[in-house]
């Protein structure tokens, strides 16, 4: 018999779903490996799950649970709480699960201010917020901040290849086996270790000649362009060259933190201010957490302790 | 027959491999570590409770403004630890028998009163002792106790008594408190003077100098006016750890300071009233020095210093000198001021002088600082004499220019202030030159009397879980006093992986080392953590008893529970009791974490390179040829020489070319060095041991040489003056060329009647800031013998300040008095030349007379200024050196380590470093092959084992390492992973890693570690300090 | 001072770790508050580290290096103070005060230097806590709907 499996979509934007649904033959390896007993992307599954409502969530047992998404409103943990109880082994699916990802920028405001600037700005609406609007937590979270989370598979979106792989070795009972480098392990652009003095906007593009392979462009954080690389974790491009890098465009950060518990912001800085490069010409810094603003990472400015 | 650089011909008998070095200044304490890391044992007389000599009581020191305690303490806990150096404190020699290679010293020991064995130097005993004196340490503006440590950071940190002082020993046994609260009971009111006879094969003087005393002399009004002060009290003033923690006030009244006046040339310069004629050489930029650091902290202040020249000679120094000037707001006044009178009774000074534009001028000023000069103390005249050595009018060891170290009496070598007047760096090469001469001397006795330890094999831990155990020291009342070390015993015993606690009252002491060998043996330890003083002091011997039990000495960490806890929580045993919890948790945690560390050992090519044939490469290849180490000489023109080619004589008259042929001749003719001519160096590779080293010759042929250090002797240029018409009128010459004109008696010479020498040609501009150092001596040597020759001519010396330092002043003394005249002129109105008739008008504006001055001239002689080698940066892009702004070399620290580089292996000497003269070039070359020697001596060099180590499972090559690292230790390399795909990563040179970590704190990804300050390993230690359950045992 | 959060101070071996010895030496007192971490240079101290020793619960951080320009090992305590930038910098951006982060320089002379600096780290961050509870561990990846 398969082992069954648990889908849900939370706080995200519905990227890792299209990502796995759009690889082709790699999802019929999934259908072949794994029972699918709940996704309601695909599968019309009813069940409750609105706040204010009562009652529990009738959702199957299951040996794996993969979810997508941080936790951002009270549904979204009411659901990941069912999950983690129903589920042997939960599987946190790309940024936003394991770092909080896009929706976790909203944590340098607090939710009534997010509410407001949404609804009540002269850029959108001057009108109060409409009722209706499910109330936001007072901030994103990432999946293992309120629940046990037994691998953490970064990615935005994570490679479909990379979830298969995650869930082969973990039916085989294998090891699993995470890139755990960050994107400059497979980036095969130029290194001196001699850099600009200064970062540029993020207006100026790669200096290359045009058809030179990349191992002949030099690196991009070298150029003074703002590379996410050193401090981001690898494996969006396979064993290959990373993807944005692929374009000649730097890195954007998008896989989260390569240390465990490592601050894309403070790594970054770090390292450029330890090279002697004036860090302060970035522009909004806080935005280099844009895809790890969970943890507790991203707080609103107000709020020093 | 003693020939150039000391070679003795020792067919007699085998040398003593061990040598006496008398006095533990700065000077004495290089040559001791030197020799005893060269492979003989040091005797290490000193005649005070601690070594260190004048050093620790400066506050800084230029032109770096170093702390001075802060780089001197490194080499005093280097010599006071070092197997083959042994310290005699409060000694003095009596006679020395014997010959070069074989004499016996006999030396007497005054007793210090205090079990140096047992004094854990808690300093209980002065807190208790009743009786205070003056303290010369201070220079008597502060007390200290009858029992006492000379300094807070003194070697050997061990008390002394001072008999005179002390009731009990001062009035038969009235007191007595010290011996009955010491905890360890240390104090020996019956300890007597010891003399010992011992053998050593060669004997260093560097016996230093003392302060001039100024109240011998009424005018200044020192001993009577309080606000009348030396330099050196000053110095105490400033300092931080002085008595008044660097906050200056008036001595008379303890207010605020308004005016200060440094007097220059106080004992110095000055025949009549004391009779020390020379130059001390430091007092001008201690004086700028001092007076840049209490405005520094004192910005509305106002300082003046009244000198009669400036002579800031020293590399960086007159940059130094411009800053203060310029910047700094310190008022410069050439002026000598001959007394000091009260004003009013409130303690206000009162200062006379004629100001350069003739004008008497009073000031007032409120605090009068006396630079007093150096002398040579009147019992080390007086050992001096009991030796049988020579000694100049001016009261200095006599030395040759050609043998800076020896002094007149074979076998026994001179350095530092004793040999004349001077600074640190100075003082620092003479104890390496020193060095460097004694190793020839007894080249073949080398080791013969050096210990080193033997260690039983060490076990392996790596697979072992830790089995830490914890020993906790009472430190006699010290620790225990406060803390109470049951509870923390009993604490430390629940700690996770902690199997054994046990508590001592001196865990320092022979004892306890036994036993803790003993439970490491039984109870299967294999990591320590001792909780008592600090690791900088004692992890040493604890580590030495690891070693000793059998395991790894860096499996090993020390809670500091004493200095850090029980002596700064002193009326707070709640707090220290829960401190020293948290420490001992934090070590344990730290200790749990720790890996066996094996430092890398590198074997060393026991060859030389030295770059540049001149004096200075010459001296250091025939001394590291003497000393019996193959010498790879490259020299880039066709013949040796270099710059000494042009010179004939010394600033003490002694004959240049006669000197170089033999030096020559010695060099060319001796079998351990191979010169090649032609040649320069093209590639480098490789590092300190083993270097490979690529040659080209005239014909372009490449020849590679393996070599296990460099000495860099390359020289410097002579400028070619553009200004004062050279070239363009056939009467005005370059120094140079113009001794060969007067050797040679030309025409111009030998008619010629009236002489200019113009000084600071080229020198001290905006464009080169810097003082060519030899050019004064030299001028006037050629003045006194143009006059000598013929009293009649007149001859005048154009100059801006004259730098006649040490017992140079003696020239300048005789030029005057021979009636030569002194012009001085100001850099913004140089002397104007034009040709007249068949000579030479100069006009100058004359500051005496305040007006113009025009002198036919039948030569005006230039003194030109000496200009670093064009070929210094290739050189220094090669082995990876710095250059300074003046493109020279830039040495690993101005003072203490003035011929090496931070790259290690490589060493400079002589103009290449700045200019200099002969003297000093020799000094410096011998310093720099001493230092060589050191290295190569050792048949292996043991590296540093806090370096930094890449972690492979996260290293992935970004490379935000490599450029952050000072000593270019990280390069980038790629590999392939098992599937074929490339991959890159840093590697860390461990030869040329110096373990600072800065890589560590730029890496976003912890790949790369200081091994025993890891990430990991500090973070643990903060865990351990704020949660305290983390570490707790289940 | 009723006030009894941990201050974690990272000493250079080469002047304020030897400067702290001294302070015990010369019996200066200060507050039980300092937990001394001994490193080898200020500049292997990583931010990470001080931001870490916030999340644990650390009332504030101090990093000590040598004055500049005397640095045992050439540029450390230059590089220390560019990321000190980062650190103040960063700290407000992830919502710390920056006053719980010093950075200073202590010869190994200056021992009274450094028990100031440790009264006045004391005293900011009393007064950064008065009023407020004293920040505790755990705090830093706290949410706001766990409690």
């Amino acid at each position: 018999m398969k082992p069954r499996l648990n889908f849900e979509w939370l706080h995200g934007c519905s990227g890792c779903e299209i990502a796995l649904l759009n690889s082709g033959e790699l999802l019929f390896s999934l259908f072949q490996l794994v029972d699918i007993v709940h996704f309601p992307l695909l599968m019309d599954h009813k069940y409750i799950a609105d706040p204010g409502e009562e009652g529990d969530l009738s959702l199957p047992e299951a040996d794996i649970g993969l979810v997508t998404g941080g936790v951002g409103l009270a549904s979204h943990l009411k659901i990941l709480t069912a999950m983690r109880r129903q589920c042997r082994v939960l599987i946190a699916v790309g940024t936003c699960a394991g770092h909080g990802g896009i929706p976790a920028m909203r944590n340098q405001w607090t939710a009534g201010q997010t509410m407001e600037t949404v609804f009540s700005t002269a850029t959108t609406d001057t009108a109060p917020v409409p009722d209706g609007v499910p109330a936001l937590l007072d901030r994103v979270s990432s999946i293992d901040e309120q629940v046990r989370v037994d691998v953490c598979l970064p990615g935005c979106p994570p490679r479909p290849e990379m979830i298969i792989a995650v869930l082969e070795a973990l039916i085989q009972r294998e090891e699993q086996r995470l890139p755990h480098k960050s994107v400059c392990e497979t980036c095969p652009t130029v290194r001196t270790g001699k850099g600009q003095a200064t970062i540029h906007r993020g207006t100026v593009r790669a200096a290359y000649t045009p058809g030179e392979p990349l191992d002949r462009m030099r690196c991009l954080l070298e150029q003074g362009l703002l590379c996410m690389g050193p401090v981001t974790a690898g494996g969006c491009g396979g064993r290959d060259v990373p993807l944005c890098l692929r374009s000649r465009v730097s890195c954007r950060g998008c896989y989260g933190p390569v240390r465990k518990y490592g601050n894309q912001l403070l790594d970054m800085m770090n390292a450029l201010a330890s090279n002697g490069i004036d860090y302060r010409t970035i522009i909004d810094r806080t935005s280099l957490l844009r895809f790890s603003g969970a943890h507790g990472r991203l707080r609103p400015k107000g709020e020093r302790k | 027959m003693i020939g150039h650089n000391g070679s003795v011909d020792m067919t007699a008998s085998e040398p003593v491999g061990a040598v006496m070095v008398i006095g533990g200044g700065i000077s004495g304490m290089r040559a001791a570590l030197d020799l005893a890391d060269s492979g003989y044992y040091v005797y290490l007389v000193e005649k005070t409770g601690a070594i260190g000599g004048a050093m620790p009581q400066y506050n800084k020191v230029f032109p770096t403004n170093d702390c001075s305690m802060c780089i001197i303490a490194p080499k005093l806990v280097e010599c006071g630890r070092h197997a083959n150096i042994r310290i005699l404190t409060l000694g003095s020699v009596l006679d020395i028998a014997g010959r070069p290679g074989d004499f016996v010293v006999r030396v007497r020991q005054k007793p210090r009163y205090v079990d140096t064995e047992k004094c854990i130097a808690c300093g209980q005993c002065s807190a208790h002792c009743p009786q205070s004196v003056d303290d010369p340490f201070s220079g008597h503006i502060a007390g200290r106790k009858a029992i006492y440590i000379k300094y807070p950071q003194a070697v050997p940190f061990k008390y002394q008594i001072d008999a005179e002082a002390c009731l009990y020993l001062s009035q038969e046994g009235k007191c007595g408190v010290c011996a009955e609260i010491c905890p360890p009971e240390a104090i020996r009111f019956d300890d007597r003077a010891l003399e010992e006879e011992i053998r050593v094969g060669a004997v260093v003087m560097a016996l230093g100098f003392q302060t001039f005393n100024p109240a011998v002399i009424k005018a200044w009004g020192y001993g009577v006016y309080p606000n009348v002060i030396t330099s050196l009290q000053f110095e105490r003033y400033l300092a931080p750890d002085g008595p008044t923690s660097g906050v200056l006030h008036r001595p008379s009244d303890g207010k605020p300071v308004r005016r200060i006046a440094f007097l220059q040339c106080i004992g110095s310069r000055d025949k009549h009233h004391c009779g020390n004629e020379y130059c001390s050489s430091v007092c001008c930029m201690y004086a700028i020095k001092e007076a840049v650091m209490v405005k520094e902290a004192n910005p509305e202040l106002e300082v003046t210093i009244f000198y009669t020249d400036i002579r800031t000679h020293g590399k960086e120094f007159d940059r130094y000198f411009e800053r203060a000037r310029s910047e700094t707001g310190i008022r410069f006044v050439r002026s000598r001021i001959h007394g000091v009178e009260p004003r009013g009774t409130r303690g206000d000074l009162r200062l006379h002088y004629i100001s350069v534009q003739g004008r008497q001028v009073e000031e007032i000023v409120d605090l009068v600082v006396l630079s007093v000069g150096l002398e040579t103390a009147d019992d080390m005249v007086s050992l001096a004499d009991r030796i049988g050595i020579q000694m100049t009018p001016d009261r200095f060891a006599a030395i040759s220019a050609f043998m800076p170290v020896h002094t007149s009496r074979e076998g026994i070598f001179t350095c530092g202030a004793f040999n004349g007047p001077r600074d640190i760096p100075q003082s620092v090469i003479g104890g390496s030159a020193a060095a460097a001469s004694v190793a020839v001397l007894l080249s073949g006795a080398r080791h013969s009397l050096t210990r080193t330890a033997s260690f039983p094999l060490e076990q392996d831990v790596r697979l072992r879980e830790p089995r830490i155990g914890v020993f906790i020291c009472h430190c006699g009342t010290n620790i225990a006093g406060v803390v109470d070390i049951e509870e923390v015993a009993a604490y430390a015993a629940t700690l996770a992986n902690v199997v054994s606690v046990e508590r001592n009252l001196f865990t320092c002491a022979q004892d306890t080392q036994d036993i803790m060998g003993q439970q490491i043996r039984d109870r299967e330890l294999n990591r320590i953590v001792v909780a008592a003083c600090t690791p900088r002091t004692h992890e040493p011997l604890f580590r030495a008893t690891l070693r000793s039990a059998g395991i790894n000495e860096y499996l090993l960490e020390m809670a500091n529970i004493r200095n850090q806890n029980a002596w700064v929580h002193g009326f707070d045993q709640q707090t220290a009791t829960a401190k020293a919890k948290d420490l001992i948790r934090m070590a344990v945690a730290k200790v749990s974490g720790l890996r066996a560390l094996h430092p890398l050992r590198i074997p060393i090519t026991p060859s030389a390179l030295v770059i540049g044939g001149g004096v200075a490469g010459m001296t250091a290849a025939l001394n590291l040829a003497l000393q019996g180490f193959d010498v790879h000489l490259v020299e880039k023109t066709g013949q040796l020489g270099g710059n000494a080619l042009h010179l004939f004589q010394t600033w003490s008259g002694e004959h240049v070319p006669r000197y170089l042929d033999g030096l020559r001749s010695e060099v060319v003719n001796h079998p351990r060095i191979a010169v090649f001519y032609h040649s320069t160096v093209v590639e480098v590779a490789g590092h300190v041991g083993n270097f490979t080293t690529t040659l080209r010759g005239d014909s372009g042929r490449r020849k590679t040489v393996r070599h296990g250090v460099v000495l860099i002797t390359t020289g410097a240029k002579r400028y070619i003056p553009e200004e004062f018409e050279y070239g363009k009128i056939p009467k005005v010459v370059a120094s140079i060329e113009f001794d060969k004109l007067h050797m040679h008696n030309e025409a111009r010479v030998a008619r010629g009647t009236s002489f200019v020498f113009i000084q600071c040609v080229g020198s001290r501009n905006q464009e080169r800031p810097y003082c060519s150092k030899s050019c004064c001596t030299h001028s006037i040597q050629s003045a006194i013998k143009l006059k000598k020759e013929a009293p009649s001519r007149r001859i005048y010396i154009l100059y801006r300040e004259i730098r006649t330092y040490g017992q140079r002043e003696r020239l300048y003394n005789k030029a005057r008095e021979l009636g030569i005249v002194f012009i001085n002129y100001e850099l913004h109105g140089p002397p104007k030349l034009s040709r007249e008739r068949d000579g030479v008008l100069v006009e100058v504006w004359d500051h005496v007379l305040h007006r113009p001055l025009q002198i036919q001239a039948d030569v005006v002689i230039l003194a030109s200024a000496t200009l670093a080698s064009p070929d210094a940066s290739d050189l220094a892009n090669l082995f990876k050196l710095p250059l300074n702004a003046d493109g020279f070399f830039q040495e690993a620290h101005a003072k203490l380590r003035p011929v090496e580089f931070h790259v290690d292996g490589v060493f400079v000497a002589g103009l290449a470093h700045y200019p200099k003269p002969l003297e000093e070039s020799i000094s410096q070359a011998l310093a720099a092959a001493g230092k060589a020697g050191c290295l190569l001596a050792r048949k292996e060099i043991a590296l540093e084992a806090y370096v930094a180590q890449v972690d492979p499972g996260r290293c992935d090559g970004c490379g935000l390492c490599i450029e952050v690292c000072p000593y270019r230790a990280i390069t980038l390399v790629e590999y392939e992973d098992e599937k074929g795909v490339v991959l890159k990563s840093v590697v860390i040179d461990q030869v040329l890693c110096k373990g600072c970590g800065i890589c560590q704190g730029t890496c976003p990804k912890q790949g790369v570690d200081v091994a025993g300050f890891t990430c990991a390993q500090i973070e643990a230690q903060v865990d351990a300090a704020l949660d305290d359950t983390v570490a707790e045992g289940t | 001072m009723n006030w009894d959060a941990k201050i974690i101070a990272f000493c250079c071996n080469w002047c304020s770790y030897a400067a702290a010895d001294l302070a015990g030496i010369s019996r200066l007192q200060y507050s039980g508050s300092i937990r001394i971490i001994r490193v080898l240079c200020s500049g292997m101290v990583h931010p990470q580290q001080v931001l870490h020793a916030l999340d644990k619960g650390a009332a504030g951080v101090m990093l000590i290096g040598c004055h500049l320009g005397e640095c045992h090992y050439l540029k450390g305590n230059e590089v220390a103070l560019a990321r000190a930038e980062v650190i103040v910098d960063t700290l407000e951006d992830l919502g710390y005060a920056s006053e719980r982060f010093e950075l200073t320089w202590v010869s190994s002379a200056e021992p009274e230097r450094l028990v100031k600096a440790f009264h006045h780290m004391i005293a900011r961050l009393a007064d950064l806590d008065r009023g407020s509870p004293v920040f505790t561990a755990g705090g830093a990846g706290r949410l706001i709907n766990e409690t």
